[in-house]
């Protein structure tokens, strides 16, 4: 029961911290600390490149423990210059990844926000589900992996059904304590039109809860594709994870690397885009509440 | 004439003879508590009535209005609405809620126009939800969003929404309780504007004594909780009403005395 709340308290958190509210005051901060804030980024991405560096040079570690900033970018770029259907580049193993990552996602979340609206809607469904569902959400999911190597194989079943896994549960947990969040006048105003329990579900409980929805759509990108990459790791063909065991195996460290910034920066990226698509949809932000 | 009313059984044939809200002997305590909020609640409102409920806070007269609106069950004795008992919401019913409630999501015309695309299908006519805007002085306002809206624009809004499956009657909970008090002398001027030009009965509950006087036909006063209707007032000051009029007639200060004298004797703040 501790559990239920703390992750309910943790998902609020993390929709105050993902969700882009009161544009005018943020944006105001934001560029208050703008041109100061560049200047010492900047300053700060040098000590560590050049600290890294010269301690690398100087503490003389060796490239198998931590590879010096220019081994790294050669391994990178190495990875990038090349043609996009070249076995070398990361193209052809990011492709696979995403791919996998998506469909795992599209198919974990879809399920997460089907069950959490049902939970949402129904105390008898709720009452049914919740106990497996926080039972389940406290297992690390990761440690499933193997089994589902063992249902799936090493094809790209597995990658989507452990990325799906793992989506499944911040939608189900944010999508089903949105649509409950909704405020009773809304309700009460839906009640007097006699409206049907659909009509208010899709008129006023799911765009109360979009702004939780895409706090949920934000951990399950990153863990679909946490997912696909640790499905990798047990084995596979193609995609990122194998880039990553295959340097790891002849000591590449360079190269493990390398595959990391990419990762990185898809987190990055995949992180905006669905920022971009809540600032989108959600956009009377948190203005019109009281 | 209360006590008559109170012992005879509902008469089916009352709504002909100009009632079209009937409470007798309405009783209500909430389940999960011992919170008795209405006791003995008889009241009635005539066809195209306009009826302020004054009473101090925590009487209960939100829950009168919810259990009208059909929002809210009772336990013992009848609220007919036409002579039928109200058992859940109805299209002849339209509420304005104490914050306009509008749902942010929605355009201001969305808003005014959701009562016509939920709850099945339409029966009755409905308003134009232009010309509702138009008459509210919204026409302008119609494709912005409600965060866009001063508050009484958005109250405005929440009012046309409450009209446009034009019902014939209005509940609305201290619908102005939250503007200041220009714009609200401005709301109760374009009330009763609309109120005259439709008709409709009205329930409207308020803290302000100023303006049940400036709205009312009939201000009704509810006692502490348990609630209970203890006087009915007349407003005899003719229509149109004005702000400045209302206080110079010689009925105002009288009206105004006996029911600060009664909300004091309540104990209100
Ligand atoms: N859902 C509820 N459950 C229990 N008690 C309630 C509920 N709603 C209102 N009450 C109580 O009933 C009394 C009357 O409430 P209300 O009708 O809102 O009063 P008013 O609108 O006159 O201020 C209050 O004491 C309030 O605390
Ligand atoms: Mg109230």
């Amino acid at each position: 029961m501790s559990e239920a709340k703390t992750s309910v308290l943790a998902n609020v958190t993390a929709i105050e911290a993902a969700a882009p509210k009161a544009p005018a005051v943020a944006g105001r901060k934001r560029r208050g600390k703008g041109a100061g804030g560049t200047v010492i980024m900047v300053l700060g991405l040098l000590i560590l490149f050049g600290g890294w560096a010269l301690a690398v040079k100087y503490l003389e570690i060796p490239s198998y423990i931590l590879p010096s900033p220019v081994a790294v970018w050669h391994a990178l770029w190495s990875g990038i210059a090349v043609s996009p259907s070249s076995p070398l580049g990361y193209y052809l193993p990011l492709w696979g990844t995403l791919k996998n990552a998506a469909i795992g996602l599209a198919i974990g979340s879809g399920l997460g926000l089907v069950l959490g609206s049902l939970m949402a809607e129904s105390r008898v469904i709720e009452k049914l589900l919740m106990p497996y569902a926080f039972a389940l959400q406290s297992l690390p999911k990761v440690a499933i992996a193997p089994l589902v190597v063992i249902w799936f194989g090493f094809g790209d079943g597995s990658k989507v059904a452990i990325s799906a896994l793992l989506a499944f549960f911040p939608m189900l947990i944010n999508s089903f304590t949105g649509l409950r969040a909704v405020e009773p006048e809304r309700i009460d105003l839906m009640r007097s039109l006699s409206a049907s329990r659909f009509e208010t579900y899709r008129i006023v409980k799911l765009p109360n809860a979009a702004p939780y929805i895409f706090a949920g759509l934000d951990m399950a990108v990153v863990y679909a594709l946490l997912g696909t990459i640790v499905a990798e790791f047990l084995g596979a063909q193609q995609g990122m994870g194998v880039v990553i065991t295959q340097a790891q195996a002849v000591t590449d460290v360079a190269g493990v690397f390398a595959a990391l910034v990419i990762l990185g920066a898809m987190g990055i990226l995949l992180h905006g885009i669905v920022r971009g698509l809540e600032a989108r949809i959600v956009h009377w932000g948190d203005r019109g509440r009281k | 004439m209360a006590a008559f009313a109170q012992a005879q059984p509902i008469d089916p044939a009352a709504a002909a003879l100009g009632d079209l809200i009937r409470i007798r002997g309405l009783e209500k305590t909430y389940a999960d508590g011992s919170v008795h909020a209405l006791s003995n609640i008889n009241l009635d409102i005539r066809d195209g009535e306009f009826v302020c409920v004054v009473g101090p806070s925590g009487c209960g007269k939100s829950t009168l209005l919810r259990i009208l609106a059909g929002l809210d069950d009772y336990d013992t004795g009848t609220a007919a609405l036409d002579g039928k008992a109200i058992t859940g919401p109805s299209r002849d019913v339209g509420v304005v809620f104490q914050a306009a409630n509008l749902l942010p999501w929605l355009t201001v015309r969305e808003n005014v126009a959701l009562p016509l695309r939920v709850g099945g299908k339409q029966v009755g006519q409905a308003e134009d939800v232009d010309r509702l805007l138009d008459v509210a002085g919204l026409k302008d306002f119609g494709h912005r969003f409600p965060y866009e809206l001063s508050g009484g624009m958005q109250q405005r809004a929440g009012i046309c929404r409450a009209l446009v499956r034009s019902p014939r009657v209005l509940l609305m909970d201290e619908p102005f309780g939250a503007l200041d008090a220009l714009t609200r002398e401005r709301m109760n001027l374009e009330l009763q504007r609309i109120w005259q030009a439709s008709r409709k009965t009205v329930m409207l509950i308020t803290h302000s004594i100023s303006e049940a006087i400036f709205l009312a036909d009939r201000v009704v006063v509810m006692s502490a909780r348990p609630g209970r209707v203890i006087r009915e007032l007349e407003v005899p000051i003719p229509r149109p009403r004005s702000n400045d009029g209302i206080i110079s007639h010689p009925a105002y200060p009288a009206l105004a005395k006996e029911i600060r004298g009664l909300l004091n004797a309540q104990g209100d703040e």
